[in-house]
Parts: structure tokens; sequence; C-alpha cells
């Protein structure tokens, strides 16, 4: 079977686009990578091995993206980390190594459970249909988090410095490893980490760089370990759709997160928690029916 | 998080190594040669648990800087937030 005949560049556009808004926007993006090529009557499966080597060049375009867009903070939290190494603890006021802690402790259990349950968690619900289903479950959950959210306090002038001071370390893990969700297609990685920071006190905006901040280098080793499946026998005839699905990821990407950054300033998680039920109910009672 | 106990410390250092040293097994050796009571062995097959020798290697450095810092100077521990 020869791939190019099954993922044409139009499609690599239109996933490549997709993949880069729904990785950030708390909708799930294996959700919608799974359910749009139903919807529109393309032979594409989440788990065709070149479909998943395709995904692995978005995912990469994604997380260049995000670490690109905080590249400052990435270089002052890579220093705080350095620091606190070389003193041996966490200065008071040193809110970079605070801040590098709580994403390397938000990130072990995420990456632990990638690693361990992705391939299962794939195989078992990856048709349109269950992923529909978590799709308006993510809804729900997107709904619940900004019901139970707690009044975050507004203590800071400094974005780190409120996260660093409002984000303990079980906290922090609790809500990283709330991250591995998104190994189900439909449930959102940025929603669960978006959703755990509200329910830790974090305002919207803190929440949301929280999410990105915690979701780079989570997004980005995925990437990098699959990254041989592409280069070897599994991206041959897909490697020219990656590269352009990739800039389009990428593009796409770097203006959600400009979107969202401003959107969570004054808004909240519930237009994507409507989104997410109604799109998930319509598509679980009209796919059975494609 | 500065528990400061010398078993605590003791135990991750311990973990930190045999988990490390349990990540270059998963790395080395394919899945008929693992110890039948370590989690990935199969009988017969010859794949390479990678992703489960990356998991154990991060563990294990997790839980060396968890001594790192526990065995740091008092006197910077009781000034940390951590």
């Amino acid at each position: 079977m020869i791939a190019s005949t099954l993922i044409t560049y139009g499609q690599a556009i239109v996933l490549g686009l997709l993949q880069g808004v729904t990785e950030l926007f708390p909708i799930s993006s294996l959700g919608h990578s799974v359910i749009l090529p139903k919807l529109l009557g393309w032979d594409i499966h989440q788990n065709d091995p070149y479909f998943l080597s395709f995904l692995v060049a978005t995912h990469l375009a994604t997380a260049i993206v995000l670490l690109l867009f905080f590249w400052r903070d990435w270089v002052r939290i890579v220093k705080g980390l350095g620091r606190s190494l070389r003193d041996r603890g966490i200065g008071v006021d040193d809110t970079d190594a605070k801040l590098g802690w709580l994403l390397v402790v938000g990130t072990i259990p995420a990456g632990l459970l990638g690693l361990l349950l992705e391939h299962k968690l794939r195989a078992i619900f990856a048709s349109p249909e269950s992923a529909a289903i978590f799709l308006a479950l993510n809804g729900v959950l997107l709904y619940g988090a900004e019901l139970l959210r707690r009044r975050a306090t507004r203590t800071e002038t400094d974005d780190d410095a409120r996260i660093a001071r409002q984000v303990g370390f079980p906290q922090s893990a609790a809500v990283g490893a709330a991250q591995a969700l998104a190994l189900i297609p439909g449930f959102s990685r940025s929603g669960a980490t978006m959703g755990g920071g509200l329910l830790v006190g974090l305002s919207h905006k803190d929440a949301a760089r929280f999410a990105f901040l915690l979701a780079t280098p989570i997004i980005g080793a995925a990437a990098i370990l699959k990254l041989p499946e592409l280069m070897g026998h599994q991206g041959d005839g897909v490697r020219g759709q990656a590269l352009v699905g990739s800039l389009c990821s990428a593009l796409s990407a770097y203006f959600a997160v400009r979107f969202l950054m401003r959107f969570f300033e004054r808004k909240t998680l519930t237009p994507f928690a409507i989104y997410c039920l109604v799109a998930g109910t319509t598509c679980a009672i009209v796919i059975p029916f494609l | 998080m500065n528990t400061r106990s010398p078993i605590v410390v003791g135990l991750a250092i311990v973990l930190g190594i045999a988990l490390i040293a349990l990540s270059i097994l998963y790395w080395v050796e394919p899945a008929s040669s693992l110890p039948s009571i370590i989690p990935g062995h199969e009988a017969g097959s010859s794949h390479h648990h990678v992703k489960h020798g990356i998991a154990s290697f991060l563990l294990g450095v997790a839980l060396l800087i968890f001594a790192w810092f526990q065995t740091g100077k008092k006197d910077h521990a009781d000034k940390t937030a951590a």
C-alpha cells in the first residue's frame, strides 16, 4: 500500500491546520484527528502507521512553536533549575527555579503514564464513535472545572510568581498526571491542565500559561521519541505530506497560542465546554449512520 | 519537601541507582532475556522495551535529584520554599 495514495497534500494541509489549533485549544487534537476523517469520508485511521508518522511531524511542529513562543521564559526557567541544583535548594524568591521544578514534577507522571499506556489506550479507544463520546465528556470536565474553580488571588504582578506561589508540588504532579487523560482520543491535554490549574486557584490566564509550559516538554518528547518512525520505512511516501502538514500546524499553533493568551485574560473555558458537548454529542449521533 | 530523613534519602539513592540500572537492562536486553519478575518479560520475544527503559531512567534520575536536594546544606534548606 502506498501511503501517498492514502493521504493527499490537501488532506495534509487540513489536518495540519486542525492539529495546530486543536492541540492548544482545550478541545482534543487526537479526538478531532479521529473524528474529522470519518466525517469527511477520508480513508485515514488513527492507528495506521503512516498516519502516526504524519502526526509525529505535526506534533513536533507544535512543540517547536510553543518553545519559541515562550523562549525567554524557558531560558529563565532552565537557568533557575541550574541555580537550584547548584545551591541544592530552591530560594524563597527564586520564582524561575520553583516554576521549573513544578514543570518537572508535573511532567514526570504524564511522561510515565504516556510511555506505559499510550499504545494500549489508543488501541482500545481509536474509533470515531468513542472519540465523539469522550469529546462530549471533555466538555463536561471543562464545565465542571469552571463550576468548581477556586477564585484566583491577585497578589503578584508577575505571571510566573503567581503560578509559583499558588501551585504546590503535589498539585503540580496531579495536574501533570491529568494530562494522561489526553491519551484517550476526545479528552484534551490542555483542557485537563487548564482545568487542573483553575481547581488549584490559578486565574484563567495563568492556568493557560502553566498548561502551555507543561505541554511543551511532553509534546516535544513524545514527537522526538517517535521521530525515527517518520525517518524509517513507516514514513515512506508520507514525508512530503508530513512536512506540509507540520508547516500548517506550526502556523495555526502560533496564532492559536497568541489568541488563547489574550482570550483567557477575560474569558473562561465555558465556550470550549459548550463546543465539546455539542460537537461530541452530535458526532456520536451522526457517525454510526456514516 | 525537605524531610531530611536519612532513611528516605538512602531509599531514594538506592532506588534511583536501581532504576537507572534497570533502564540499561531494558535497552540492551530483548524482552525474552529480561528476568521474569521484571515487567515486560516475554518468552521468545526479541523486542526491546525502549520506552520502559526511558520511564525507568527518568524515574531514577528524579529520585537521585530528590536525594541531592535533601542532602543540601541545612542553612540553605531552611531558606527554601520547597
